[in-house]
């Protein structure tokens, strides 16, 4: 349904998008995953048509969209990645006014509005100012107002950022609901890993403006079958130890969450031996280690050498 | 674009505040600075004419407000005049007053033009009287009436191309109106760049509405806003204080069209030049008060001597705005003769206007 080939984007000191390739089949949810300034919400504005490439091409339906907008912005919905409504107005109005410049008929608006009320589960709050909404309030109608044109496609810039669990799950039961109830095709982006998980069937990972990895989430964890992960918990990190660990032969990454250390090491190879050795070389007291199959995360820590959320 | 229209009034609606403060604090400004206008100048007068009739003068000229015309003798006059304690002193005669002052004052134009005007009254309603008395006589006072027109004064910047006429009360009015609404509309347009950065307005774009259906709506809005907040500032002067506007008072809701034409343009201009609203709301006061300074909104231009003030103001709207407004009512000027300011304002408005959306087409918020 959705084609995007070799796109870019260059600003004056920042290649925020570099030669991105990936495709939505219709129905489908996909995630695109990545750390801080990866360049997703770029790349969501340049699919959107919000911003012009520097070169590549997006299609829709095997036409191009860059001289002709108004076709994806007919059957998109966006929920961008900060909020953007009237504080000043009630949820109904937001929702009217956003309709109303979407030109919804005045009988069909009042329809429309009612029935993003429910999906959003804000009828009960619906004449209510939004800045008196809580965070998860203001998110919910951040996506609802996406929804007002019945869109075939929504594309979701981290729409849980910030928010109670509670609220996190409400937004996650709706986004799965509108796939399968009503088909619709989500692209979703998302700083929690299991988020993407549950919901997506497909993930591209980006970092530094490349699309870095790409598949299923079978796909995306096989690329670290072979290998494993080693939590190891100490009483106090020493920079010595650390530096110790750095240097063994088979580390292929090392990641810091004081008081514990992530090691990522092929599966055949036993490196505890080494890790308890140096630990009594530096007087290091371990508490506990884990040892454990990689997950997305990991994988996710693997590519970028980064954590998901900074 | 109504949508745009509606959710902004509906947002007024909802928080009205700083609208009716500005209103309000435009109001009390208004009226207390041309009230203070009114108090009136105290002028120490005195005469060898019997005293009976010096009082019936003195009555008639105290009837006007700006002036209190006090008897004292000659001396204390000229004392009081050479102190600088009085702007001017008078001796009045028969059919003719001297002025005394020392150096030129503002009031002293005005206290001229007043007795002035008073004395060609007088000895027209006296040379009628005399005329029915004994016609030789009157004949002759008459020609030393127009031949004679009490020239006895030494006013040299008294010439008629720069008489005008200083009306404090519209003026304080007009002025205070023209620099607060300014503030009114810049802090509203203002908004469309809050509106970019929360991302509102591509919301908008990604909608079926047009880029310059979202330009419309909010300036229009803007404009809107400031024009009910004048047309209600004129209305409780003329009908709660009883403001005479000169019969033009529909004249003058018309001719705050382009003035706040050019005040939206100037707003949007601003907007598209500074990189923060911080640095616009610090722009804002910067600007109103030195326009509302250089354009004769605090005082009358005419006041202003100063050559390069002068080519200054002739690049600030509130300039034309006064022009506008006190030609239209002081001046009883018809729109053909205010057409070079309307012209100019017109287009101020259409230059700041397309410079200020392309930079805000240009900028990512
Ligand atoms: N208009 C712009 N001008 C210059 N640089 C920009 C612009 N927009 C984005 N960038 C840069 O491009 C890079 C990618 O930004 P982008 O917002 O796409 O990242 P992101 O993946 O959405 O990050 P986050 O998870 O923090 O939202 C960043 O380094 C950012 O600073
Ligand atoms: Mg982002």
């Amino acid at each position: 349904m959705l084609e995007v080939v070799e796109l870019s984007k260059h600003y004056k000191n920042k290649k925020a998008v570099k030669g991105v390739n990936l495709y939505l089949e219709k129905g489908e949810t996909v995630g695109l995953l990545g750390p801080n300034g990866a360049g997703k919400s770029t790349t969501i504005s340049l699919i959107s048509s919000l911003v012009n490439p520097t070169s590549g091409d997006v299609r829709l339906k095997n036409e191009s969209i860059l001289r002709n907008p108004e076709k994806i912005r007919n059957i998109l919905g966006v929920v961008p990645q900060d909020i953007a409504l009237y504080m000043d107005l009630t949820a109904k109005e937001n929702l009217e006014f956003f309709g109303r410049i979407h030109r919804i008929k005045k009988k069909e608006l009042q329809r429309r509005v009612d029935e993003v009320l429910d999906i959003i589960g804000l009828q009960d709050r619906k004449k209510d100012l939004v800045k008196t909404f809580s965070g998860g309030m203001k998110r919910r109608l951040n996506i609802g107002v996406a929804l007002l044109h019945e869109p075939e496609l929504i594309i979701m810039d981290e729409p849980t950022v910030g928010i109670d669990p509670q609220s996190r799950n409400y937004i996650l039961e709706t986004v799965k609901r509108l796939n399968v109830e009503k088909n619709i095709t989500v692209l979703y982006t998302s700083h929690y890993m299991e988020e993407v998980e549950y919901l997506c069937d497909r993930i591209y990972i980006m970092d530094h403006g490349e699309v870095i990895a790409a598949g299923t989430k079978e796909e995306i964890k096989s690329i670290l079958s072979a290998e494993q992960s080693i939590a190891i918990k100490v009483e106090i990190l020493k920079g010595e130890y650390l530096q110790l660990l750095q240097a063994l032969p088979n580390v292929k990454n090392i990641s810091v969450q004081d008081p514990a250390i992530t090691l990522i090491v092929p599966k055949k190879v036993n490196i505890l031996k080494d890790l308890f050795k140096l630990a009594e070389e530096t007087k290091t007291n371990i508490i506990s280690v884990h040892i454990e199959t990689p997950t997305l995360e990991d994988v996710f820590l693997h590519l970028t050498g980064r954590q998901l959320r900074d | 674009m109504r949508g745009i229209v509606w959710a902004n009034f509906r947002m007024l609606l909802r928080k009205p505040g700083a609208f009716i403060a500005t209103t309000i604090i435009c109001i009390a400004f208004a009226y207390l600075l041309g009230k203070s206008s009114f108090t009136k100048v105290e002028v120490p007068v005195y005469s060898s004419l019997p005293e009976e009739e010096v009082n019936s003068i003195i009555e008639e000229l105290n009837k006007g407000d700006a002036f209190e015309f006090i008897v004292e003798d000659e001396k204390e006059v000229k004392n009081k005049v050479a102190a600088g304690s009085a702007e001017a002193g008078v001796l009045l005669e028969g059919s003719s007053f001297t002025l005394f002052q020392v150096g030129n004052t503002e009031n002293f134009h005005l206290i001229n033009q007043y007795m002035e005007r008073y004395y060609v009254k007088r000895l027209k309603e006296k040379a009628v009287i005399d005329l029915a008395a004994d016609s030789n006589q009157a004949f002759e006072k008459i020609t030393e009436v127009n031949g004679n027109q009490l020239f006895q004064l030494s006013v040299a910047s008294f010439s008629d191309e720069n008489q005008w006429v200083y009306d404090p009360g519209l003026q304080s009015l007009f002025g205070f109106a023209l620099f607060f609404s300014i503030y009114t509309v810049a802090f509203n347009v203002v908004e469309i760049l809050r509106e970019k950065q929360l991302g509102i307005w591509d919301r908008l774009i990604l909608s079926s509405t047009s880029k310059i259906e979202m330009y419309v709506g909010n300036l229009l809005y803007c404009f809107l806003i400031g024009y009910i907040q004048i047309a209600l500032i004129f209305v409780v002067f003329k009908y709660g204080a009883g403001v005479d506007f000169y019969g033009s008072f529909g004249k003058t809701l018309i001719l705050i069209i382009p003035y706040l034409f050019s005040i939206v343009a100037l707003s949007i201009f601003l907007t598209g030049i500074v990189k923060t609203i911080g640095q616009f709301n610090a722009l804002v006061p910067l600007i109103s008060v030195s326009f509302a300074m250089l354009g004769g909104a605090y005082w009358p231009i005419e006041i202003i001597t100063s050559d390069t003030l002068l080519t200054i103001s002739k690049a600030i709207p509130i300039t034309y705005g006064m022009e506008l407004l006190k030609g239209a009512t002081i001046s009883g000027l018809s729109y053909s003769e205010l057409l070079y300011p309307i012209s100019i304002l017109i287009l101020m408005g259409v230059v700041m206007m397309g410079i200020g959306i392309r930079l805000m087409e240009r900028r990512h918020v």
